[in-house]
C-alpha cells in the first residue's frame, strides 16, 4: 500500500503550496514585499525491473524498465524579486528603490539587515530610521531646524534649514546588492539577512552601475498579483483533492482485498 | 491455489502497482518539469499442467509521457521553460544530469545554478557565470544568455537523445543516461516562465477508478472460485 504514502506526500506538498499562497495574499499591502513560489521535486524512483537488463539468454535487453516513484517533496520556496509598483505617497521620507539594491539597516544586536521597504521615519534625535526604529546605514541625522528634506535619485540627502537659502547635504544613502538575492534569509518585519548562499554584499551609491535609483515620496508596493494567486490557490486545492481521492480509493481497494475468501 | 486464482492474482497485483504509479503522478501535479508515467502491461503466456494456455499479466515497463507541460509565467528572469524536445544539462557531483526543470538562480559565485545548487552547463560544457554589475539578464529563444551591460555570457545547452524513454529518472527531476547528447533543433526557450507538470488529473483519476474496479472484479472472481472449490469438495465428500 505504498500508494497511500505517495498520496500523503502529495497532500503535504499542496498544503505547503496553500501556505505560501496565503502568505502572499496576506502581504498584498506590505511595502517592499516580494511574492514567493513553492518549488517541488519528485522523490527517488524504485527500480522494479531495471532498464537494460537481459530479457533472454541471447542478450536481448529490456528497452524500458519498471520504475515507480515515491512521491514529491518541497525543494525550495523562492522569492520572485520582480520590481513592485511605485505608489505616490507625497511623504518626503517614503523612499522607494527603483531597480536593484537594498537599504542597509543596523540591527540592535550590531548585525546588518537589508530591506526594500523604504517607508522611513525620524527618530527623537533626528536620525533617519525604519518604521521599527532601526537606523538606516550610514546613519543620517537631520539638523534640528530642518524645514524640508530632499532625497535625490542618486541618494544624496539635502536638508533645507530654516533661515538659509541653499539646502545642505547632510548624508548619502548607500545600497547593497547581492549575487544571489534569492539566497537571503527572511527575518520578518520586511528585513532580510545575508547568508553563505546569498554571497557577500557589495555597496554603492544609488544610480551607479549595477544599483537602482531612489524615488522620494513613493513606496514600493508588494509585487503580489492577486489574480494569479487566486488561480494558484484553486489549482492547489484541486490537486489536494485529487491526492485525497487516491487515499480513499486505495483504502477502498484494501477493504476489497480484506473481503477475499 | 488453482491456476484461475493465480491468474486473477497477477491481475490484482498489476492493479495495485498501477495505483502506485498513479499516486506518484498525482503527488507531482505541481512539480516543475515533471513528466507523468504509465505502466505498460503484457500477457505472459504459460501452460497449465494439462496444456491449457494461461495468460498472466506482466508489467513490461513504465513509459514516460513526454508531451509538453503547460508553460506558466512567473516573471522571474531566471525561470526558463523548454518549448519542444530537449533537456538542460546540469553538472552534479555524480556527473552530468539532464532536467526539464528550468527554475534557476545565481549562487554566491554568480553562477547560474538549479534549485539544488548544480551549475547549468553551456553548449561547450562550462558553467555560466554572470559578472557582477552586469545588469539585467536576457535569455533568448536559442538559449543565449545576454546581460544589459556586459554582453553575452554563453549559451545554455539544450540536449536531446535518440531514445528519451531509456533515460532513467532520479530524484529531483533529474535524468541520467549513457546516451550521447545531441544539440536540439527547433526547440525554444521561454524566459520568465516554467514548464508545469504534464499530468492530466482527469485521466489519472479515471485510471485510478478503473484500477479500483479491476481489484473489485478479480475479488469477486476469486471468491466465486473459492466457493466453487468448496462446493465441489462438499459434493465429493457427500458422495463418498
Amino acid at each position: 500500500m505504498r500508494a497511500l504514502n505517495i498520496a500523503a506526500t502529495g497532500m503535504l506538498a499542496q498544503q505547503l503550496n496553500v501556505e505560501v499562497i496565503s502568505n502572499n495574499i496576506a502581504n498584498l499591502n506590505t511595502t517592499g514585499f516580494k511574492r514567493q513560489r513553492a518549488e517541488f521535486q519528485d522523490l527517488l524512483y524504485q527500480d522494479q525491473r531495471p532498464v537494460g537488463a537481459n530479457s533472454s539468454d541471447n542478450g536481448t535487453l529490456v528497452p524500458v524498465g519498471v520504475q515507480v516513484g515515491s512521491g514529491v517533496k518541497a525543494a525550495a520556496i523562492y522569492r520572485i524579486t520582480e520590481q513592485g509598483t511605485l505608489l505616490d505617497t507625497n511623504n518626503p521620507l517614503d523612499i522607494a528603490i527603483q531597480g536593484r539594491g537594498y537599504f542597509q539597516v543596523q540591527m540592535p544586536d550590531g548585525t546588518t539587515a537589508y530591506t526594500r521597504a523604504g517607508s522611513l521615519q525620524l527618530s527623537a534625535t533626528g536620525e533617519i530610521v525604519t518604521a521599527d526604529g532601526f537606523i538606516v546605514d550610514p546613519g543620517i541625522t537631520l539638523p534640528n531646524n530642518t524645514v524640508a528634506v530632499t532625497v535625490n535619485p542618486s541618494g544624496q540627502v539635502l536638508a533645507q534649514i530654516a533661515g538659509q537659502t541653499t539646502p545642505q547635504t547632510v548624508g548619502q544613502f548607500q545600497l547593497a546588492a547581492f549575487p544571489n538575492e534569492g539566497g537571503l534569509e527572511q527575518l520578518g518585519g520586511n528585513l532580510l539577512r545575508e547568508t553563505p548562499a546569498s554571497g557577500a554584499p557589495t555597496t554603492g551609491n544609488p544610480g551607479s552601475t549595477g544599483y537602482g535609483t531612489l524615488q522620494q515620496g513613493f513606496v514600493e508596493t508588494s509585487n503580489v498579483n492577486v489574480v494569479s494567486e487566486i488561480t494558484n490557490l484553486i489549482t492547489a486545492q484541486r490537486a489536494y483533492e485529487m491526492n485525497s481521492k487516491v487515499i480513499s480509493t486505495v483504502d477502498q481497494m484494501s477493504a476489497t482485498l480484506a473481503q477475499m475468501q | 491455489m488453482n491456476d484461475a486464482s493465480t491468474v486473477a492474482l497477477s491481475a490484482q497485483l498489476a492493479a495495485l502497482h498501477q495505483t502506485e504509479v498513479i499516486a506518484n503522478n498525482l503527488a507531482n501535479l505541481s512539480t516543475t518539469g515533471f513528466k507523468g508515467q504509465h505502466l505498460l502491461f503484457a500477457q505472459y503466456l504459460s501452460q497449465a499442467g494439462d496444456g491449457t494456455p494461461l495468460a498472466y499479466v506482466q508489467e513490461l515497463g513504465t513509459a514516460r509521457d513526454t508531451s509538453q507541460g503547460p508553460i506558466t509565467q512567473t516573471s522571474n528572469p531566471l525561470d526558463v521553460a523548454i518549448q519542444g524536445d530537449g533537456f538542460f544539462t546540469v553538472q552534479t557531483p555524480l556527473g552530468p544530469r539532464y532536467t526539464r526543470n528550468g527554475h534557476f538562480q545565481l549562487d554566491a559565485d554568480r553562477q547560474i545554478v538549479t534549485s539544488q545548487g548544480y551549475p547549468v552547463l553551456t553548449d561547450n560544457g562550462s558553467p555560466l557565470v554572470v559578472p557582477d554589475g552586469a545588469g539585467q539578464i536576457t535569455i533568448g529563444a536559442d538559449g543565449s544568455v545576454a546581460t544589459t551591460r556586459q554582453g553575452g555570457v554563453g549559451t545554455i545547452a539544450v540536449a536531446t537523445f535518440a531514445k528519451p524513454q531509456a533515460m532513467l529518472p532520479t530524484a529531483g527531476g533529474l535524468y541520467t543516461t549513457d546516451q550521447v547528447p545531441q544539440a536540439a533543433t527547433g526547440t525554444r526557450l521561454v524566459q520568465g516562465s516554467f514548464e508545469g507538470s504534464n499530468v492530466e488529473p482527469i485521466i489519472e483519476i479515471t485510471r485510478l477508478i478503473a484500477a479500483e474496479r479491476n481489484v473489485d472484479y478479480t475479488k469477486t472472481f476469486i471468491n466465486a472460485q473459492a466457493s466453487q472449490t468448496s462446493n465441489a469438495l462438499d459434493r465429493l465428500g457427500k458422495s463418498v
